[in-house]
This record gives C-alpha cells, structure tokens and sequence, in this order.
C-alpha cells in the first residue's frame, strides 16, 4: 500500500440508483405483534379516536404535535388475561415517513419498539396531504418493488429523532386514553 | 421477516439512528431470538456510552472520574483502550477529548455548569487496573461518538454468531459489517456532498466498513450536510476531505480510521496498513482516492 488510486467525482451525481426512494418493509404488523407478546393469543382491535381536549392533554403531556385524528391500538390478551398495549404509529418528516410499533407493558412502559416500514422520499410530495393519505391504512401491507430499492446503505446518517419524538407521543395516548 | 426465504430483516431506533439486522440461513424462531441478543447487546453500549444519558459511563466518566479513578463496563473500558491507542499511533490526529468543539458548534450540549473544558491532553486519561479509569484533567468532556457506533456492532455481530446464524448483516446508519455470504453484499455508499445521492457502490463480505461525511437529518433541516468531524489541533471541522470510508476486519476500527482518514488523508497510509485496513475518501473538490489495496474497482455511480 505505497500509494493512493486516484479519481474525479463530478461535481454533481444524480443518478437512477437514488431515486425515486431508498424503502425498506421490515415487519408487518401482525409479525410485531408477535415479536413483542409471544404469549399472547389475540390481539384485540382497539382503536382510539381523539375528542379535541384529548388531543389538547397529548400534546401538553409530551409536546408533540399530534399530525392523526386517532392511534391504531390492539390489546394483547392472553386468553381473557390483558397482557399490555399494542400501538402502531408513524412519524413524517421532509424525506423520510417511517411506521413503528410500540408494545407497552402492563404499567405502560415501553417493552419494545420496533420499525415495521421506512421510506424516504425525496421529492416536494411528503408536503401533500393526498400524499400522505395514499399510506393510511395499506402502508404495512403495500407491496414495494423491492428490486428498485436500495439496500446497506453507508454514509450520512439518518437521525432517529423523530422516532423517539414519536414515543413520547405513545406515552402520552396511552396517558390521556388508555390508562 | 417477510420473505418467502428463511431471512429476516429487521430494524430497530438504536445509537441515534436506525440499525438495521439481517440474518439468513436459521429457523425463524432462531433468527428471531439472535437479532433480539443483537439488539440487546446494541442498546447495552447506548447506554454505556450514550454522551446524553445522565447514568451512562461516558457521563458518569465526564462527570466523576477526577480526581479518583471510577470502576465502568468492560465493554467501556475496552473502547477507551482502542481509542487511547489510536490517538498515541494517529500522533493526536485521533481524539476522544473533543468534545468541547462539538459542543462550541452545537453538536453536542453543553454542561449544565457552561465551563469551558479545557484542550485535549493525551495523558490526560488513565486506564487504570480491574476496570478502573481516571482523569486527570479537571472539566475534560469524553465523547465516544467517533467508534461507540462500530464497536456496538460488533457486539451485535458477536451475538448473532453465538447463536450459530450462518449469514447475518448490520447496518448501524452506515457503520456496518457481515459475515457468512457466499458473495459480496451490495452497499452503495452517500455523496457526502450532496447525501441524497449515492456516491458508489461497493461491496463487502466478511469484514467491517465504516463511512464519515456530511450529517445529514432528512427529518429536520435540508442542507444541513457539514461535517461532524473536528481537526483537534484547530477545533474546527475539517472541510478538506468530505467523507471518507474505511473497511477493516471489525467495525470499531473501520468507525474510527473513518475520522483519521477525513483529518489526515493520504497522511494515513501507515495506520491503516497497521489495522489491515483499507480506505477511500472524496475531497471537497471531487477527487477520489483510494488505498492501493483498496478491494476493487470503484465503481463511481454515475
């Protein structure tokens, strides 16, 4: 190793690896669901629709902006044993939306969280409500072309902020309208 | 977890990013059980090592470790030892201490108490015997940012092969490593310049490789890309190199030549050879450059 191999980048790459979006599905829903309560033997459907001072006590509670009308909740049970909470939320920001789910325990605490789809996009879209609406209740499920996407990328880090932003929110529903 | 084959991808928030493991070749009940230890092993080094939990090591160290000596983590310990080594062979180029100019740039926050620390001092740390380590340096601010994130996956790698997986991948926000394939992985590699584009693709198989560059948070502010790492001598970030990628035979190594890379450039040819490493880096003015041992041919992706 004597010397350096040298090449010159153009100034500008833009090439059809990068685009349209780097997508990866992780998990679905029902995957999680058993992930996180591996004795559970249902998962009640229990979802929650925010009355607006509901909305007003979330977003005090964790300073989060609540962005949906209500939160995807199942209850895991164990038979008619109540085992803990199962929420399915996402978090939007100018490139990236990414669906997790939350299993809060008994005292609702976080037992885990798990990313089920992530996408990140790069165009003006993500600011488009009708965007946006095309992911409501088919994002885990919707088929990706997952030969398009792109893999194990290296480089510039991606922040979990807005994930973790998200959590407090969870803990703020489960507060205001599970507990 | 849904594909037909018998591999599972999973990814959790973990190290202020989003790591990623991918098994293959197991049961599904195995390879649920080995990703879980992996994520565990993962978030045990967070913990250890996380710069902004008030009872991490890292903050009990920064907090507590002068003027008596503090007992942390094997697992700490053990990186402060890799890091002390690499900052005596990188002559200062390597440095754990500068976190002050991270925190005068805003990157990190700052002590409740606003002291400045003061410059970094090579001797200023002590690894003292049974896991002991001391200060002695009054207001001397450690981060472990620049290889915490490489060496938690190789904690992570270390579970997955205790649980027998015969094909696994970690993907740390870029830091990464694989082991097991039959062929090489496909990675495509950021334009530290421009992050929403790929640079290149590369390729690994039983080894680790790191890359440093442009920050970017496609969640918060566009354009944000600029670099996090700082020149130690200058406290300033360094602007000559862009980004840099390194592999090496395990992550915590590949994660911190990155930093020495991007600081020194062609300067670190004998370091990298001493790690059985190989590196290649972007200037800012387009030029790439790649050790001679450098695997293969890069593909420039345009």
């Amino acid at each position: 190793m004597t010397e350096w191999l040298r090449w010159t980048a153009p100034p500008a790459i833009v090439l059809s690896l990068a685009s349209p979006v780097y997508a990866e599905q992780y998990l679905t829903v029902e995957q999680a669901q058993k992930l996180a309560f591996p004795s559970a033997t249902q998962f009640v459907w229990s979802p929650v629709v925010y009355r607006p001072d509901q909305v007003a006590a979330i977003e005090k509670l964790s300073g989060e902006k609540v962005m949906s009308r209500g939160e995807q909740v199942w209850k895991a049970q164990n038979d008619n044993q109540f085992l803990g909470f199962f929420l399915v939320d996402y978090v939007i920001g100018k490139h990236l939306v990414i669906d997790y789910a939350v299993a809060l325990d008994l005292n609702g605490s976080v037992k885990q969280v798990e990313i089920l789809e992530y996408r990140e996009s790069y165009g003006g879209e993500v600011a488009n409500p009708d965007w946006l609406a095309q992911f409501k209740g088919k994002a885990v499920h919707d088929p990706l072309d997952m030969e398009r996407s792109i893999r194990n990328i290296s480089g510039a880090t991606l922040s979990s902020h807005h994930v973790t932003e998200g959590i407090k929110r969870v803990l703020a529903i489960y507060e205001v309208c599970l507990k | 977890m849904k594909s037909a084959s018998n591999s599972l991808r999973r990814a959790r928030p973990l190290l202020g990013t989003f790591v990623e493991i991918a098994v293959s070749g197991g049961r599904p009940a195995e390879m649920n059980a080995a990703i879980d230890d992996a994520f565990a092993a993962i978030a045990e080094v967070h913990r250890l090592m996380s710069f902004h939990e008030p009872a991490s090591d890292l903050s009990r160290l920064n907090s507590h470790a002068w003027p008596a000596a503090i007992a942390v983590h094997p697992w700490t310990y053990q990186v402060l030892e890799l890091a002390l080594d690499l900052h005596h062979r990188s002559a200062g180029a390597f440095d754990i201490t500068v976190a002050s100019a991270l925190q005068a740039l805003g990157l990190l926050p700052r002590a409740a108490d606003g002291v400045a620390p003061p410059p970094a001092a090579g001797g200023a740390i002590e690894l003292c015997a049974d896991c002991h380590v001391c200060i002695h340096h009054p207001g001397l601010t450690l981060d472990l940012g620049g290889i915490a994130k490489g060496f938690a996956v190789d904690r992570a790698m270390d579970a997955l092969r205790c649980h027998g997986m015969p094909r696994a991948l970690v993907n740390a926000g870029g830091d990464m490593a694989a082991f097991g394939q039959d062929k090489p992985v496909a990675v495509h590699i950021r334009d530290p310049r421009n992050p929403l584009a790929v640079l290149y693709r590369s390729a690994i198989a039983n080894e680790a490789m790191a890359t440093s560059g442009g920050r970017i948070d496609p969640m918060r502010v566009a354009g944000s890309a600029g670099s996090a790492v700082i020149e130690p001598r200058s406290g300033q970030p360094v602007c000559a190199i862009a980004g840099a990628t390194v592999r090496a035979p395990t992550c915590v190594v590949a994660d911190a030549l990155t930093k020495i890379v991007m600081i020194m450039g062609e300067g670190s040819t004998a370091l990298l050879a001493e790690y059985h490493a190989s590196a290649m880096f972007i200037a800012a003015d387009g030029t790439v450059q790649a050790t001679g041992n450098w695997p293969e041919t890069v593909h420039l992706a345009a």
